[in-house]
């Protein structure tokens, strides 16, 4: 049993699971469910298709490279059993998925670096350009300042009390 | 058979009255056509039943071969099976002469067809492997990919001569 790639998302494909398409030149692109295939009809092309692997990788969302994608490799001879060596490859993914998490966090989280502040940035200067639209000229000409003045709002206790037997 | 072929054909008439309609009402008639074109281009794939034309792969001299019977299901064969068919066109001094009623089995065929684990598989065309009534091969060669069901089926002179197995 080999666990296949798809050929749209790069997802695993499972044995049992999906659908093949063999071209007349032998080449076979394997899919993993009906809507990778289907997208594949279409002749789009999954490296402007946002949700696939493909995308991601080429514009720099995922790794690309690392040392913990050089364990998954295609080989071609059966490895032969051996009860040490199977045990020690059953310890050994644990870590190595955690390994890999760790590192995609890290990833992500170099990524995101500075998002913040240039969303504030952006936030600002929309907010300059457009006070008139909250603030008339003549209430901003008297107070220049960008937020609204805090206005408290008295909720009587009865109103509240009122409005619960409706919902019900 | 014929009432499937009777049904689709109506369905197509019903949507070319529909896009009539829509001309003489002027109401979005160039898209109504693309739409239909699309139907067409995306058409779901059926058995190999009587009148299919399918290619032939091998060098018995036969091109096209038309089925004129499905050896085994009701609705017809999918791919492995085996069918009668009638040579269409045929190369000039090959084995097979054209108009004569030949065996076949098909190799590729553009409906998928469910793998022993789940899996489905389909290819591009329609194609065909002249056999004689024994199962052996009349050509000695056979181009284009195979599948690796023929197995089950018995044919694995087929799939000796096969260029690629799939």
């Amino acid at each position: 049993m080999r666990l296949e790639k798809c050929w749209f998302c790069s997802s695993t494909v499972y044995p049992g699971h999906g659908i093949q398409f063999v071209r007349n030149d032998a080449k076979i692109f394997r899919f993993c469910r009906s809507k990778c295939h289907k997208n594949f009809k279409m002749k789009r092309n999954p490296r402007k298709v946002k949700w696939t692997k493909a995308y991601r990788r080429l514009n720099g969302k995922d790794m690309t490279q690392d040392s913990t994608f050089e364990f998954e490799r295609k080989r071609n001879r059966p490895e032969r059993y051996d009860r040490s060596l199977a045990e020690n490859t059953l310890k050994a993914i644990k870590k190595i998925d955690k390994i890999r998490v760790a590192r995609e966090e890290r990833h992500h989280s170099k990524r995101m670096v500075g998002k913040k502040s240039k969303e504030r940035k952006e936030a600002a200067v929309e907010l300059e350009q457009g006070i008139t639209m909250v603030k008339a000229p003549s209430v901003l000409a008297q107070d220049q300042s960008l937020t609204l003045p805090k206005i408290k709002v008295k909720v009587s206790q009865a109103q509240s009390e009122k409005n619960q037997p409706m919902e019900e | 058979m014929a009432a499937n072929l009777a049904s689709k054909c109506s369905r197509v008439g019903r949507s070319l009255f529909l896009g009539l309609g829509n001309n003489l009402s002027n109401l979005l008639s160039t898209s109504h056509e693309m739409t239909h074109s699309h139907f067409l281009s995306q058409q779901q794939r059926t058995f190999i039943q009587m009148r299919t034309v399918l290619k032939v792969m091998d060098n018995s001299g036969a091109k096209k071969v038309m089925c004129i019977q499905a050896l085994k299901g009701k609705k017809g064969a999918r791919l492995g099976d085996t069918i009668v068919a009638s040579v269409k066109e045929a190369m000039p001094n090959g084995k097979v002469k054209k108009e004569k009623v030949v065996y076949g089995v098909v190799v590729r065929a553009a409906m998928q067809r469910g793998r022993c684990d789940g899996s489905e598989v389909k290819f591009d065309d329609n194609a065909v492997v002249l056999v004689d009534k024994q199962g052996q091969p009349i050509g000695t060669r056979v181009f284009g990919p195979v599948p690796h069901e023929l197995r089950k089926k018995k044919h694995v002179k087929i799939l000796t001569l096969a260029e690629h197995i799939a």
